[in-house]
């Protein structure tokens, strides 16, 4: 789900960075006023936590696969909107500093996509009112996959539209989104079931550290054990989502797997095919025009002599850096 | 499992690389940064089919892999986890978009280069000078400099701290996840992932003994007299620590509308 | 430095805790301590020893009887003002050290006390002199061997100049070399030292007067020698002779 650098246009990733910027000064704002420095180590641990737990392979009942979680919802009802927000913020960057995951432009859109959606939506607008008049089980599981699927969700259909209105591919909206929803819905639903049985293990043993749950705090309806809560939720997800969170979760990323399935399918051995079956699907689900952000063929073209030109140019440079190296070298001995 | 190992070790390379002497280190970090974002910014501003034009941009990387002396397998393994994102996005334009921008003589017959062929390459071309030019901060940069120049340029105190704690804990939760899933396989060598009875159990004590971590952490800042606050200590700045990233950027501007 | 009587800088007197609405962890502790001591607190698993320390330290507030530190009761009025003349090294260094070089984490202290620069140049030049590693001033603390580890917590105390320094599990997990090279440095350390262990041998070294807690009072107080030597003293309250006497 991490977008990269490339799949943006200065424009979008600016406008990216203006709301993230946004949401962070009222995060800023929001946790400044509760003025408990207590929780900026939380914040801090707390997101090396999650950071760590991003690298589990959890093991997907029945399928043989594994699932992997995000964190965001988790975060946030542990450390509520605010500070999960910003502590998601930290995460996304020292992961795009450290390992490449996303990018330093295209990082407002990531903040957006991931922290915004599954701290402000899925905290203030899904967790917050179903633990309003206490937790539970059934509502940790209810809150947990409701906000996960949902966060996904949105945060999948966002990043189509920026890559679309960066204007950097040809797919149609209809095809991209057909694969990218989809996909980031089985993937929603695992990660939804991963955080339950996490928020459950710390409502069973630390309640007072979950966030948000009302004060008139109801008995445990504690009928059901782990397990059989697991099991039952496991069963309502593959009800609902069907097909997809079959053949979705057997890779380890919906993105990867979105690729093949497209290519793969299409073998793309006639030139038309790949085409034809994405117009195919694109006539039947329409949402918008298509190429609709299409630029309107601008003059600016590539041409031959152009390219060797450019490749002269950084050779020349690769040559007169080796040569500066072998100076400066000499100069030290 | 796999994953964790290489990112301890990609960390540990990192970490290696930003603590050489090379003079590139020593440069003040806010000048890196602004030349590695600005970098960035310019090379993403390129129209999709001037791959012509974006190929010059390949001297910022070339200069510094060569003078820094960094490796570009190294860069380029860092590719990977963009990569499938970038291709799905990148690689049927040349099924939608087929004007015939130039042809090549290729072994004697003519082959058309199409307008699709062309922004698939600028994009897989963006993508990798935008990779390697983050690995070219990172590698001469520490994060505790990286957060430093984000102080500078007024990112609030909280996010810098937060960012500060996260890098400073994520080697030492590394190292953790490692043993927890090395003794959960020890004992289950038949499964590949965590076995979905112990999700709850195995990341909720993890998770409650992070929080125990975290107040202790607390409270030996409180021990110290902290309030809220840090103070850092200033970095000295040198001429050449304004030559260096005003130059690239000038270069950058004049490659971007003259070249 | 506020002292009382005889150079007493830390006093305690019928104290009592307990956790939110569960039994008492201390039921009624008594103990004075002087300028330059070294105090071996020792006593089985759970009986309050790291209850004791915390509240040393103000990090426990609610508690019952008196607890002075340099002639200050420990309360929320006086909390940073005990603090300048209290430290503490927790067990887990790592949870000392959360910045990332050591000499910062070394200075963070006496700059959270807002003193001047030169001044705080000189206290991170001599604690880290104090446990010899002035060689390691600029590393990363995540590149730190364990016992490197401990020095630089130790030495994020020292900088601070207090007179009662409070060490929780000091040697736990460090080799021999590391543990031997502990105890020099404690030994050369001139402030109130309050050590807790279950390293009886270790408090053999570095201690001169042991106290010995169960179940929340203390049950002995006097001479180390004499008290680890006292085999029946120790295995009725859940302890062993120290290994340097068993062998005997």
């Amino acid at each position: 789900m991490h977008m990269a650098d490339a799949l943006v246009a200065p424009a979008v990733a600016g406008t990216m960075y203006v709301l993230s910027t946004a949401a962070a000064g009222v995060s800023v704002k929001e946790v400044r006023k509760q003025a408990s420095p207590e929780k900026i180590p939380v914040m801090g641990v707390m997101g090396a936590f999650v950071f760590a737990t991003q690298m589990l392979n959890f093991t997907i009942p029945g399928t043989g696969s594994s699932g992997h979680l995000c964190g965001g919802m988790m975060l946030s009802a542990l450390l509520g909107p605010y500070a999960g927000f910003l502590t998601m913020i930290g995460v996304l960057l020292v992961q795009c500093l450290l390992f490449a995951d996303g990018g330093l432009l295209a990082l407002g859109c990531n903040i957006w996509n991931m922290a915004f959606y599954g701290c402000f939506i899925g905290a203030l607008l899904i967790w917050k009112p179903i633990m309003k008049k206490g937790a539970s089980r059934v509502k940790i599981a209810l809150a947990s996959i409701l906000g996960c699927v949902l966060t996904l969700q949105l945060g999948a259909f966002s990043v189509t539209l920026e890559t679309l209105a960066s204007g950097v591919t040809e797919l149609p909206f209809s095809v991209f989104l057909a694969t990218m929803q989809p996909i980031h819905l089985a993937i929603g639903f695992v990660e939804g079931l991963i955080t339950t049985a996490v928020l459950i293990f710390v409502y069973e043993a630390r309640p007072e550290l979950l966030w948000g749950v009302g004060e008139t705090s109801e008995k445990k309806e504690g009928k059901l054990s782990l397990k059989n809560t697991v099991i039952a939720v496991a069963v309502a997800a593959a009800v609902c989502g069907g097909v997809v969170s079959l053949f979705a979760s057997a890779f380890p990323d919906g993105l990867e797997w979105s690729m093949e399935q497209v290519a793969g399918t299409s073998e793309l051995e006639a030139e038309g095919g790949a085409y034809d079956t994405a117009a195919g699907i694109q006539e039947t689900t329409s949402l918008l025009p298509d190429y609709a952000f299409k630029d309107s063929e601008s003059a600016v073209g590539t041409s031959f002599s152009g390219i060797t030109g450019s490749l002269v140019v950084v050779l020349v440079t690769v040559g007169a850096c080796y040569l500066f190296k072998f100076f400066k070298k000499n100069e030290a001995d | 499992m796999k994953q964790i190992e290489d990112n301890i070790r990609e960390l540990n390379k990192l970490q290696n690389l930003q603590q050489r002497s090379h003079w590139m280190n020593r440069l003040h970090p806010l000048g890196k940064l602004l030349v590695c974002v600005i970098y960035i910014f310019v090379v993403a501003s390129f129209d999709k089919y001037a791959f012509d034009k974006l190929l010059v941009m390949a001297v910022f990387p070339a200069f510094c892999f060569i003078v820094g002396d960094l490796s570009l397998k190294d860069g380029l393994y860092r590719m990977r986890l963009i990569l499938p994102l970038v291709l799905f996005v990148g690689v049927f334009n040349p099924f939608f978009d087929r004007k015939v921008l130039f042809s090549v003589a290729v072994a004697g017959s003519q082959m058309a280069v199409t307008g699709g062929v062309i922004s698939m390459l600028s994009l897989m071309l963006k993508g990798l000078f935008s990779v390697l030019s983050a690995y070219i901060l990172i590698a001469t940069t520490s994060i505790e400099e990286i957060c430093y120049a984000l102080r500078i340029l007024h990112v609030p105190k909280i996010i810098v701290i937060v960012i500060m704690l996260i890098y400073r804990y994520f080697g030492l939760m590394g190292a953790e996840a490692d043993r927890i899933t090395t003794a959960y396989m020890l004992r289950a060598p038949k499964q590949k992932g965590i076995h979905y009875r112990a999700w709850g159990s195995l990341v909720g004590q993890w998770l409650l003994r992070s929080m125990d971590r975290a107040s202790a952490v607390y409270e030996s800042m409180t021990l110290r007299g902290f309030n809220g606050d840090f103070r850092v200590k200033r970095k000295n700045v040198s001429a050449t620590d304004f030559l260096y990233p005003f130059i690239w950027i000038v270069l950058f501007i004049l490659l971007r509308h003259f070249y | 430095m506020h002292t009382g009587a005889k150079g007493e800088i830390l006093k305690i007197e019928d104290l009592h805790f307990s956790y939110e609405k569960g039994e008492e962890v201390l039921s009624g502790v008594n103990l004075t301590a002087h300028d330059g001591e070294s105090i071996g607190i020792i006593g089985a698993n759970g009986i309050g020893k790291s209850t004791l320390m915390k509240l040393l330290v103000g990090l426990k507030l609610d508690y019952q009887g008196v607890l002075e530190v340099a002639g200050h009761a420990v309360n929320k009025k006086n909390l940073s003002h005990i603090r300048e003349h209290i430290g503490y090294v927790f067990q887990d260094s790592d949870s000392q050290l959360f910045l990332s070089t050591v000499e910062e984490d070394v200075a963070f202290g006496p700059q959270n006390y807002g003193l001047p620069p030169e001044e705080v140049e000189r206290r991170v030049e001599e604690a880290l002199l104090k446990v010899h590693m002035t060689d390691l001033r600029t590393r990363h603390n995540y590149n730190l061997s364990g016992g490197e580890k401990k020095l630089a917590a130790i030495a994020t105390i020292l900088s601070m100049e207090p007179d009662i320094i409070i060490m929780d599990e000091p040697s736990i997990a460090l080799d021999p070399r590391n543990r031997r090279n502990l105890i020099k440095i404690l030994n050369e350390i001139n402030a109130l030292k309050i050590v807790t262990s279950h390293d009886l041998d270790f408090i053999m070294d570095t201690c001169k007067r042991v106290v010995l807690l169960d179940e929340g009072r203390i049950i002995a107080d006097g001479n180390a020698d004499e008290i680890l030597r006292d085999k029946e003293l120790l295995e009725g309250h859940g302890l062993e002779l120290p290994l340097s006497f068993s062998r005997r």
